[in-house]
């Protein structure tokens, strides 16, 4: 029972970094950004890197990695998407050709096998008579309070409120006064740095290779399916709804049937209340 | 010139370099790779009829290339039919999921349609692999007959379905219907509100193409005689979305050529070895970013003079 | 913001121009040295298990070239990337066959791409040797409809029956006989060849007395396995045997250290036999005992000559496909030796007569064409990460170099 209860909330903890921002993306700058899982992949490896080549110290290197990460995200946003906004799908294929182009980049330059990037605590703690490696419950607790830390930032400050104003109705937003574009390039850079730091907090202990980025992706996509797109609240309840089903299932069941939780449940989203959990419904 | 000339010169002079192509060019491999830059034609130029017209975005065509491919393979090797039952067989398979999977979803508005087909593809997928004891698993299913022993003879018979479902999309497109179809994707609630019934139009849109898709994939099945679960993969969603985009979103011909375009270009590729896969996303990017409206249906519009 | 160019229809025709320029360079037939037999290498480049299949053929093509090629003429390579799906496989071995001519194929990894090859090799009538597909289908279809797949040959590895045979064998006798062990789990990854063997591990494991605690196959996607080591450890197993391939071992062993899980783990893990496994995952692997089709250990005289020649001259230790792919370029020159010819007519007789010794073992083939595994033949290895990153061979009993250990927290 213990065991399902942390080993739930870390997955929870990530889901939700990355369907967060995945859903801010899509919610305020009405971005499908297929290129999502590469931000994830990008802060696993930047870290790897700057350990390996630079020589840099673990946490040194996992900020200095979600920061370039960040750079880099609303970087693309303003050279590339910018640009395309507005032409139909030009957004989501442009996106899409960039993740591709990340996974090659990624492929020729570190090779095919997996790397390792080693872990901020090696230790293992016992939490409530479970054995818990330290990293994971650090990918808890830091994943909870970069989250908390956007809850206040949105909801307490000036570029917040523009963001959540953009998200309600971008015409009275614009009237308003509230500079669209760069919204959209804080929104972007949010987005990344929620995907690197999920990255950089899990890379010790789950995959790091350069395809790395596709699952995460695809696992985003449905948790904001299920929570409704652009509702961040539901998002993370979508992220603590799949995260848990999957470890009870895991524990319960069997580890076959873990990857079918979330596409049993993006069906039955889709099927019963289209709109998510705390989307808008769907006329 | 008039438009209807300019078109009509443009299709034969096509139809005239794809028929003589395989004979002037000497190989029966590349013969092979043209054959299959046909059947994602097929497959683009299906996806486009819908989506490009309505602008409700299929994220799942695999579905029905999967469902088609997956038919051939069923009758050919389980039932030992004639190949040639496969194809019209894997039209109407294909047609029975559009309409399982459309019927529901294209009454709301919103991305939902998008996504149910993206989820669909992925749980038909799924499927297989758990039902690996019938369908064969990620080894999917061999052992498939091939329709014509020549793959000269395919090939030509790959071309006619091209330009036969090429040229009745066009001439639905054209039609007064193809007209209401395309008033849903300017603007749903208007068409709406002029007494159309515009879930029928769409349901009927996305059937009509889901059944040519379902033929490509039976093509598929006897030209590779092989059929696996990747069929069902949103790689080939997405490779055929790709397609139909480079060709120009709407115009159907320019889907068509687009992917015997990128067919050809993967296969020029080859000799990049370990850099094919990052040179074709860069040229993609690029691409995007240069003509962000596709590349074959604005030139050929920009060439013939004169804007649709 | 960037100035897009102007809309240009020049800068397009001429795209297309050079397009069907291109159309007409790769349509064009190939230019061929009349003399040279060409091998074809079909290998999913983009991989350690491709780029060593190449290398391997590459350096036993040379070897042969330098002394005096077969019958006089020199021996030629063409690669094609086959990746890792079955329509470029298709693509590859057929740009190797009807294009490029080769007059054999050497190669392979994925079982299912090979599958789906099958077909379109035998239609261009063109021999096959593979040397890293495991699944026994393969040459399954041989004996099953010889005229149609007689050109088929398995050169490496031991199809995954042999292996789980040999795993059986190994966990009944040093294993359970070493450290008494009788409970044991079983776990893999949700693929086709896993759930193939597992009826055939079952049965071989009770037959020898011992439990099967719980059998699970996990998705392949998993990237957490905390539920399922918590599940071995409910469950009173003490043996953990693995079965995976495609699935992450690097993540699974990773964790397996991490969580300190008290079961002893190991069985057939595709990754977990490169000879820098161990370093991959920090020396968490240590304990981890798999298949070792690769070893630097003397299994015939040739064996540690080809390693280190490997070594030095590519700068990494060769996987499981580089021996196979060696020993079959040999075999392969030695029976157009013999035939005094490459056609399949005269080929196939000789090449079902080989009776090699190579790097991995001794080489025939059974009725199938599927290499023999046993003491005699190619022998099933399975090696054991130890202190230090040392391999221990633990299994056949003639090459053992060593006992099986514990990991260190399973240690009193």
């Amino acid at each position: 029972m213990n065991d399902i209860l942390i080993y739930g909330a870390v997955t929870s903890s990530v889901y939700a970094m990355l369907a967060v921002g995945f859903t801010l993306m899509f919610g305020v700058a009405r971005t499908l950004n297929l290129a999502h899982g590469s931000f994830y992949a990008l802060g696993a490896y930047g870290t790897y890197l700057m350990t390996t080549s630079f020589k840099l110290s673990l946490t040194v290197a996992a900020v200095l990695a979600v920061l370039i990460v960040t750079a880099l995200g609303v970087a693309m946003e303003r050279m590339l998407i910018r640009p395309l906004r507005g032409v139909g799908l030009a957004v989501p294929m442009m996106t899409l050709a960039l993740a591709l182009v990340v996974e090659q980049v990624l492929f020729l330059g570190f090779g095919s096998e997996y790397r390792n990037v080693p872990s901020f605590i090696a230790a293992s703690v016992i939490v409530g008579g479970v054995d818990v490696s330290g990293q994971r419950l650090l990918t808890v607790a830091v994943n909870g309070c970069v989250l908390a830390c956007l809850w206040v930032f949105v909801h307490r400050t000036r570029q917040g409120s523009a963001i959540l104003a953009l998200s309600q109705d971008r015409e009275a937003a614009q009237y308003v006064g509230i500079p669209v574009d760069r919204v959209y390039a804080l929104v972007m850079g949010i987005s990344a740095a929620l995907a690197a730091t999920a990255g950089v907090l899990t890379a010790p202990f789950l995959t790091v290779q350069p395809g790395m980025g596709l699952m995460p992706m695809i696992k985003a996509l449905s948790i904001v399916i299920v929570g409704g797109l652009g509702s961040v609240r539901g998002s993370i309840a979508a992220a603590l709804l799949l995260g848990y089903a999957e470890t009870i299932v895991a524990y319960e069941l069997s580890t076959a049937w873990t990857e079918l939780v979330s596409l049993v449940a993006v069906f039955m989203t889709l099927v019963l209340r289209p709109a998510g959990l705390f989307g808008i419904r769907a006329r | 010139m008039s438009k209807a000339y300019a078109n009509l010169a443009g299709a034969t002079g096509f139809m005239a370099v794809m028929i003589v192509l395989p004979l002037v060019v000497r190989g029966r491999y590349f013969v092979g790779v043209l054959t299959l830059g046909l059947i994602y034609g097929i497959w683009a130029a299906s996806w486009d009829f819908m989506s490009g017209l309505t602008g409700r975005e299929n994220f799942g065509h695999a579905l029905f290339i999967g469902a088609g491919a997956y038919t051939a393979g069923f009758l050919n090797t389980i039932w030992m039919a004639n190949p040639w039952w496969s194809l019209p067989a894997a039209a109407c398979v294909a047609v029975v999921f559009s309409l399982a999977v459309g019927i529901p979803t294209l009454r709301l508005s919103g991305p939902y349609f998008s996504l149910a087909t993206l989820a669909a593809a992925a749980i038909m997928q799924r499927l297989t692999l758990i039902f690996w004891e019938r369908t064969g698993g990620e080894d999917g299913l061999q052992g498939i007959a091939p329709l014509l022993k020549s793959p000269l003879e395919l090939y030509y018979l790959c071309l006619f379905s091209l330009v036969a479902v090429v040229a009745i999309l066009l001439a639905i497109s054209a039609s007064p219907w193809g007209m209401i179809l395309r008033a849903i994707g300017g603007d749903e609630l208007a068409c709406r509100a002029s007494g159309h019934n515009t879930t029928l139009y769409k349901v009927a849109a996305f059937a009509i193409g889901a059944a040519p898709a379902g033929l490509g994939g039976a093509l598929y099945a006897h030209h590779q005689l092989q059929v696996g679960p990747q069929l069902l993969s949103v790689f080939v969603s997405v490779s055929v979305i790709t397609m139909a985009y480079v060709g120009g979103i709407g115009s159907m011909y320019g889907a068509a050529i687009g992917a015997i375009l990128l067919t050809v270009l993967t296969e020029l590729l080859r000799g990049a070895g370990e850099w094919r896969l990052l040179v074709y996303s860069t040229v993609l990017v690029l691409m995007l970013f240069f003509r962000p409206h596709g590349l074959v249906a604005p030139l050929w519009q920009a060439l013939r003079g004169g804007s649709e | 913001m960037f100035k897009r160019p102007v809309q240009s229809v020049r800068s397009s025709i001429i795209l297309l121009a050079i397009f069907l320029a291109g159309l007409m360079v790769i349509g064009s037939a190939s230019a061929q040295t009349s003399k040279a037999i060409r091998i074809g290498v079909p290998a999913a480049i983009q991989l350690r298990v491709g780029r060593d299949t190449v290398d391997a053929v590459r350096m036993a093509i040379e070897e042969i070239n330098a002394n005096g090629g077969v019958m006089g003429r020199q021996l030629e390579m063409v690669v094609a990337d086959e990746t890792e799906n079955p329509e470029q496989g298709i693509s590859a071995v057929r740009k190797l066959t009807t294009d490029e001519r080769v007059d054999v194929l050497i190669g392979g990894y994925a079982s299912g791409v090979v599958l789906a090859e099958m077909p379109h090799v035998a239609q261009a009538e063109t021999i096959y040797l593979g040397v890293g597909a495991a699944s026994p289908s393969i040459t399954a279809k041989v004996k099953s409809d010889y005229p149609s797949f007689k050109y088929f040959f398995r050169v490496s590895p031991v199809n995954s029956t042999h292996l789980a045979e040999g795993l059986v064998a190994f966990v009944s006798t040093n294993v359970a006989g070493n450290l008494k062990y009788t409970r044991v789990a079983i776990v893999g990854e949700n693929a086709k060849w896993a759930q193939e063997i597992v009826p055939t591990l079952k049965k071989g494991i009770t037959d020898a007395g011992l439990n099967v605690q719980m059998t699970e196959l996990f998705d392949p996607q998993t990237s957490d396995f905390s539920p399922l080591f918590s599940k071995a450890r409910e469950s009173g197993a003490q043996l953990m045997l693995v079965l995976l391939s495609h699935a992450s071992s690097d993540t699974f062993v990773k964790q397996w250290y991490d969580a300190r899980v008290p079961v002893l783990m190991g069985g057939i893990d595709t990754k977990a036999q490169d000879a820098d496994f161990f370093q991959r995952v920090g020396g968490k692997a240590i304990g981890e005992f798999t298949t070792a089709a690769a070893v630097r250990a003397p299994v015939t005289p040739k064996t540690i000559a080809f390693w280190d020649a490997f070594v030095k001259r590519y700068g990494r230790a060769p996987v499981y496909t580089a021996p196979g792919a060696y020993d079959a370029t040999f075999i392969y020159a030695a029976a157009v030796q013999r035939a005094h010819g490459t056609s399949p007519d005269v080929l196939i007789p000789q090449l079902e007569k080989t009776d090699y010794v190579g790097v991995a073992g001794r080489i025939a083939f059974d009725d199938a064409h599927d290499v023999r595994a046993g003491p005699d033949y190619v022998s099933v290895r399975f090696a054991q990460w130890q202190d230090n990153g040392a391999r221990i061979i633990v299994w056949p009993k003639a090459l053992q170099t060593g006992n099986v250990i514990v990991p260190p927290w399973m240690r009193r």
